[in-house]
């Protein structure tokens, strides 16, 4: 079983950081798309989320582009391999790429050995695909194996499927270490839509959403807060946006002018997991 | 089966935007019932409204803004509320199906959802005088067969479906469905509707108008677009929810290069 390492001094980002931003796409379209009782695909939450790998994918690129803004772009294996040139795009302009399972399984539904097969073939997709040897893991809904899984078998430098901590913290166990970058609920799937998955079909048909103005003031409040914070101790914000929700337009230019508002403030630093992994071991190593 | 496949799309002359308002047209039939199927008045009186009264005041807004679109109407609201559906079609307003009584064909066989697209023509016909060309599942959830069944129908277009900014065409055996996606992600039900509590009530809905409309404009400039709206007449009929869409149309009417289309004129801008 694998066990927290905790670091001896107090944490800290490097020098001229101030507040490291997380932008994550989940680039998963259509794989999460609700399931009704008798087993059947949802056809309407199927073709509302295929949104994000036809279009919504795209005009994410284009604003993270506009901005000069790096990110973590968290992607199933079976939506590259369904929408290839995006993960292609994403590759070429610079942005990490890290699993995000192959069909947006439920890892807590599921053995150790069917979870241990699915991590393997989403690094599989990315290897032949790509040739990107994956450096990250998420999953939505991990499994008590999940850490352990990641540690035995593969070399992965981070892990993003946990919540329950403002700061990323070491694991080891099996021999390896890994990075736990846990997320929060700056995101547009707490902030925006109801999400339908995994939950019953919702019988009213309508797709839940908050407007975009709220989420837009919910955003603004949530920095405001963690860079006041980041004056005394080290915080970050990892902002989960998905390509099937910010991805419409109306939602696409509360991302736009999120970043245009944070990007005012000194300090900020728009980053991927990748480099906040190297950051923080870094920092432990000091 | 029917493949889908790119379709080749030219605006008229002049036209950097097309806008195509969509306004669904139910009286009730729509509403979950309660366990047991109980009549939920609650929910299916509040979607009545929309045969009694919204589709008055939708039509009155309409007219006084001289912009045509599209109405899909349950076959079921044709024949308890006729005068509104002619009212419709006597405006110059194009009318499409949304099923006879807001039957899910999800599991349908093709014999049934055959018979029910039909039913739909017919009854329709007899109120309004017009043969439907298009078609929009209530629900939003076709059955794996919709497109073909259309196909075989005699229908031109559909707008079922959710996931691209860019109608695109379902070829089938004898012809071609034009696909016409629209979005909930705008729609006036996803902030005003059921169930409670609203989220974001009228203002909301003028926040979410300007966005999408602010976005797609800009991006016209370089690529084709259109905009779609998705409105119910229980919904946006509403005073206070209609005076949000007069704004935003008197908003837009002061824009070049808009034109706004019915769903048959937009279909007829996508070809092979």
């Amino acid at each position: 079983m694998w066990k927290e390492k905790h670091p001896n001094n107090a944490p800290k980002w490097p020098a001229g950081v101030r507040l490291p931003i997380i932008l994550s796409v989940h680039h998963q379209s259509e794989e999460a798309a609700a399931v009704f009782a008798d087993g059947q695909l949802d056809p309407f939450d199927h073709s509302e989320k295929q949104y994000g790998g036809r279009r919504g994918a795209w005009r994410l690129l284009e604003i993270m582009a506009k901005h000069g803004v790096r990110g973590t772009w968290l992607i199933c294996g079976a939506t590259s391999e369904k929408y290839p040139q995006v993960s292609r795009e994403v590759k070429k302009a610079g942005h990490s790429i890290a699993g995000h399972t192959y069909e947006h399984e439920m890892m807590c539904n599921l053995p150790p050995e069917k979870e241990l097969e699915l991590i393997r073939k989403t690094v599989s997709v990315f290897e032949n695909l790509l040739g990107e040897h994956l450096r990250g893991w998420r999953t939505c809904f991990a499994s008590h194996h999940t850490m352990d899984l990641l540690l035995e078998h593969f070399d992965f430098q981070w892990d993003g499927s946990m919540w329950n901590d403002d700061l990323p913290y070491m694991g080891e166990g099996h021999g390896h270490e890994i990075l736990e970058i846990p997320f929060a609920s700056y995101s547009d799937a707490a902030l925006a839509v109801q999400i339908t998955n995994p939950f019953p079909v919702n019988p009213y048909v309508t797709w839940l959403s908050n407007t975009p103005d709220f989420m837009l003031q919910a955003l603004k409040t949530s920095f405001d807060a963690l860079y006041e914070r980041a004056a005394q101790k080290a915080v970050m914000m990892p902002l989960a946006v998905h390509d099937f929700i910010v991805g419409r337009p109306s939602r696409s230019k509360i991302l736009d002018e999120f970043i245009t508002y944070a990007k005012q403030f000194e300090g900020v630093a728009f980053t991927t997991h990748d480099e906040l992994a190297g950051w923080w071991r870094a920092y432990m190593a000091d | 089966m029917a493949t889908e496949t790119q379709a080749k799309i030219t605006w008229p002359e002049g036209v950097r935007l097309p806008i195509l308002l969509t306004f669904e047209h139910q009286s009730g039939e729509g509403a979950p019932l309660f366990p047991g199927d109980r009549p939920n008045y609650m929910v299916g009186g509040a979607m009545q409204y929309g045969a009694r009264r919204g589709i008055w005041n939708v039509l009155e807004l309409l007219d006084s803004l001289k912009i045509k679109t599209t109405f899909f109407i349950c076959g079921t609201t044709a024949e308890r509320y006729p005068d509104g559906v002619q009212a419709i079609h006597a405006a110059g307003h194009e009318i499409a199906g949304m099923s006879y009584s807001f039957d899910r064909v999800r599991t349908l066989s093709p014999e049934r959802e055959q018979s029910i697209i039909a039913r739909t023509s017919k009854v329709l016909q007899d109120t309004a005088g017009v043969q439907i060309r298009g078609w929009r599942c209530p629900d939003y959830r076709v059955s794996p067969n919709t497109v073909d069944l259309l196909a075989q129908e005699g229908f031109v277009w559909d707008s079922s479906l959710l996931n691209d900014d860019l109608p695109y065409l379902f070829e089938c055996a004898g012809r071609n469905i034009v696909e016409i996606p629209f979005t909930t992600s705008t729609a006036d039900k996803t902030f005003i509707g059921y169930p409670y509590p609203q989220r974001g009530g009228p203002d909301g809905l003028a926040n979410v108008w300007n966005n999408e409309f602010e976005v797609l404009y800009q991006e016209s400039q370089r690529a084709a677009r259109f905009m779609i709206l998705s409105l119910q007449t229980w919904a946006i009929g509403r005073p206070a929810p209609l005076r949000m869409l007069k704004l935003f149309l008197e908003h837009l009417l002061g824009h070049e290069e808009l034109w706004f289309a019915r769903a048959s004129e937009i279909a007829a801008s996508c070809r092979r």
